[in-house]
């Protein structure tokens, strides 16, 4: 609750200090008036990269990066500061705020779209004509704003959802992990099976279904101009209907709906449920949380569209140094560089030099690196399926309705649609 | 000298109480003393039963917040081949070990980070019990014009979440040219509003009769604050001084928004580094925890027995 208010205070001052205090630039129509023009000029002086909670694993590659560069061209200092994981959107929005935000910054597009609204960050696609021909489209259009001509950022590491089995349950309770559910119905038949043979000890589904579920069953969630949301339609009704079912043969762990509900990758990794999804890298974190479990996971790709997480470098149009800032940022986030980084963990480079690179399409046998291999060729398909104009209010009152729907306490039609107004009055403020 | 003045109604009671705050000592005691034995009979009176419900309520309190506590400790000394999350919590590890605080201490400088904290909590603690001591004195004691209106202003001020005024507090410390430094972290945890109330009610126990004596003396405001008032709201202050420490020593956001250089972090913000992007090991996490927790013990410990004094008083007199 805490964290909750602090968001809304920071994001409403935010709106209200860059405008007023002129800091931003001054601009009202972000977009509109930036130069379209190629940025060029020197490569030299003070310029300072802020990135989110990569110290200390990776501090001896960010430093070899930034070295690198500083080699290349000689006369320029980078100044290179790491956030914490905790609070990073507070901090980032209250350096805007200030009109203190970093050269070159570390933002993932839910948390670069209020700067962009605010006219702070470089339009990346007209200052750097090369941006399309170097980098994949999925991870440029993750910084393309409805309303906002442009892309506002260097797309940076990709990452994906991959689905995780816990063997050992899948055999004890009647399934067989060679013939892993690929859909819905599947997953519900297999569940039910599951069901049976625990007696309730353990679940397979452990999880209610999300904006991204909705996006899947081929919901539009919002319409094409970024205005309004659209997911109340009678598919998504159908969906929830689907899961009300299930909860109610008691398929799914009877908190599942509550705030006591732990995640099901907390269930999967105490043995309640049998199946979670995570990141290309979930395994190799298993291996630190739950050494034993680890190696009875076995993987399998995400059903539908996976989802695409991304993140990417901006660079604040304030800065005093463009051309040095848009190097760093294209420098850091180059073929070779990042797929040096993928290469020290399950991620993967949003450049499509990096495509045919033999090393994230060859498994060398173990769980792990099979589920970066599945996860490696799910990223041709993967789409951002929730939209970033959706914010922690709007997942809040989604959640609570969904809930409600697969409770029974209302039609899923009747939720769907309070769920539309409120994000959509939400969306308005 | 004030004894020369007419004989009041308190002259007398003025030389029974000299000033010095001491001798006012035994007459607080004997009265608390007074209440406890009364108590003492009424518990001595309680059935068995009635015992064993008491104690099955403390030990169920106690579990529920000692419980996530030792959940953490136990965590921080398991070793690499334990699993961490399982069904049924288990408290005892196997293989305990030391080897994840050396590692949280190899991973993040925590000696820089916890030095940096005890700054910004020496800055807070100091502000918070001189600034709360005069402004609560004054506020109880002192009559001037517009008292009430502070007051109500400070009392106003409470009402607003501290959440709310970040980002305007943020511009102010960046304007004073205080942004990046442990001052700017410490200056607007230095006097706390509630703090400032808190003193206030403490003082206003105070008999009034003790103050009028002193006036009829001849003190002044000062020696009337230190001989009189500070003596009686020793239990108050250390209320303060504790929550001042923690309240310094855990807050996450504000020193995260303040401070940009990771050399200045404090403990709670530094200790952020362990929780990195894809490597995350929560037995590491938890002994960072571990670590900055010990602190705060320390300071409970070294004057829990004014803490609970100071609650007495609050909760009696208040």
């Amino acid at each position: 609750m805490r964290k909750y208010w602090a968001r809304l205070a920071v994001a409403a001052v935010v709106a209200t200090t860059v405008a007023g205090c002129g800091l931003g630039g001054g601009s009202s129509s972000p977009g509109g008036d930036s130069a379209s023009a190629a940025v060029t000029g020197e490569i030299k002086g003070k310029v300072t990269l802020q990135t989110w909670a990569l110290k200390p694993k990776f501090t001896d590659y960010m430093q070899g990066v930034i070295d690198s560069f500083q080699r290349k061209y000689p006369g320029v200092q980078v100044s290179w500061l790491d956030q914490p994981a905790d609070g990073y959107a507070d901090k980032v929005l209250s350096q805007a705020a200030g009109g203190g935000l970093p050269d070159v910054v570390n933002l993932p597009p839910d948390f670069a779209l209020p700067l962009v609204r605010q006219g702070l960050l470089l339009d990346i696609a007209s200052a750097d004509p090369a941006l399309a021909q170097d980098y994949v489209a999925g991870g440029i259009d993750a910084y393309r704003y409805a309303g906002q001509p442009g892309a506002y950022g260097y797309p940076w590491y990709l990452n994906t959802d991959v689905n995780y089995w816990n063997a050992d349950l899948l055999t004890k309770y009647g399934l067989d992990p060679a013939k892993l559910p690929t859909n819905l119905d599947e997953l519900i038949a297999q569940a039910k099976v599951f069901k049976e043979k625990s007696g309730g000890q353990a679940y397979l589904m452990s999880r209610k279904p999300g904006l991204g579920d909705l996006a899947n069953a081929g919901v539009r969630i919002m319409a094409e101009d970024g205005k309004s949301f659209t997911f109340n339609t009678p598919e998504a009704a159908a969906l929830l209907d689907r899961y009300r079912e299930a909860y109610q043969q008691g398929l799914l762990p009877k908190d599942v709906l509550t705030d006591k509900y732990a995640g099901n990758a907390k269930l999967f990794s105490t043995g309640t449920a049998a199946w979670t999804t995570g990141g290309g890298n979930y395994i190799t974190s298993l291996a630190t949380d739950n050494p034993t479990l680890a190696p009875k996971v076995v993987p399998s790709p995400a059903m539908g569209t996976p989802p695409l997480y991304v993140q990417g470098l901006s660079v604040a149009k304030s800065s005093r140094n463009l051309p040095t800032s848009l190097a760093l940022a294209r420098w850091v986030t180059d073929a070779e560089n990042q797929a040096a980084f993928a290469h020290l963990t399950s991620i993967f480079p949003s450049t499509k030099a990096s495509a045919s690179d033999p090393y994230f399409s060859k498994s060398d046998g173990t769980n792990a690196s099979a589920a970066k291999v599945i996860a490696f060729s799910s990223l041709a398909k993967a789409a951002v399926l929730q939209p970033v104009q959706v914010d922690q209010a709007m997942s809040d009152i989604v959640n609570q309705q969904i809930a409600l729907a697969i409770s029974g306490g209302t039609t899923s039609k009747k939720a769907l649609d309070d769920a539309v107004a409120r994000c959509d009055q939400l969306l308005k403020n | 000298m004030a004894r020369q003045q007419p004989v009041t109604r308190q002259h007398p009671t003025a030389l029974q109480h000299p000033v010095v705050g001491d001798r006012s000592e035994p007459r607080g005691r004997t009265d608390r003393t007074g209440r406890a034995a009364g108590r003492v009979r009424g518990f001595n009176s309680t059935s068995t039963a009635e015992k064993v419900v008491r104690y099955l309520l403390l030990l169920l309190v106690l579990l529920l917040t000692v419980g996530p506590f030792l959940w953490e400790l136990s965590t921080s000394l398991k070793a690499p081949t334990e699993d961490i999350f399982t069904r049924t919590p288990s408290f005892l590890p196997r293989k305990p070990t030391l080897g994840n605080y050396a590692e949280a201490v190899r991973a993040v400088p925590v000696w820089t980070y916890a030095a940096n904290s005890l700054v910004v909590a020496a800055i807070t603690v100091g502000g918070n019990v001189v600034g709360a001591t005069l402004a609560g004195f004054a506020l109880a004691r002192l009559r001037f014009g517009g008292a009430r209106l502070i007051l109500g202003i400070f009392l106003a001020t409470l009402v607003l979440p501290g959440e709310v005024t970040i980002v305007s507090q943020y511009v102010t410390v960046r304007s004073l040219g205080l942004a990046d430094t442990l001052l700017g972290v410490a200056l607007p945890g230095a006097i706390g509003m509630l703090n400032v109330l808190l003193m206030r009610t403490a003082f206003r126990a105070v008999p009034g009769e003790m103050d009028d004596a002193a006036i009829v003396d001849g003190a002044n405001v000062w020696q009337r604050l230190i001989h009189i008032g500070l003596p009686n709201v020793r239990g108050m202050l250390s209320v303060i001084v504790i929550f001042a420490f923690i309240g310094a020593w855990d807050d996450f956001l504000w020193p995260l928004i303040v401070l940009t250089d990771p050399d200045k972090y404090t403990l709670t913000v530094g200790i952020q580094y362990l929780n990195g992007t894809f490597s995350a090991n929560p037995r590491v996490i938890a002994a960072g925890t571990m670590i900055a927790f010990l602190p705060i013990v320390v300071v409970f410990a070294a004057l829990q027995r004014f803490f609970f004094r100071g609650v007495e008083e609050g909760a009696i007199k208040g």
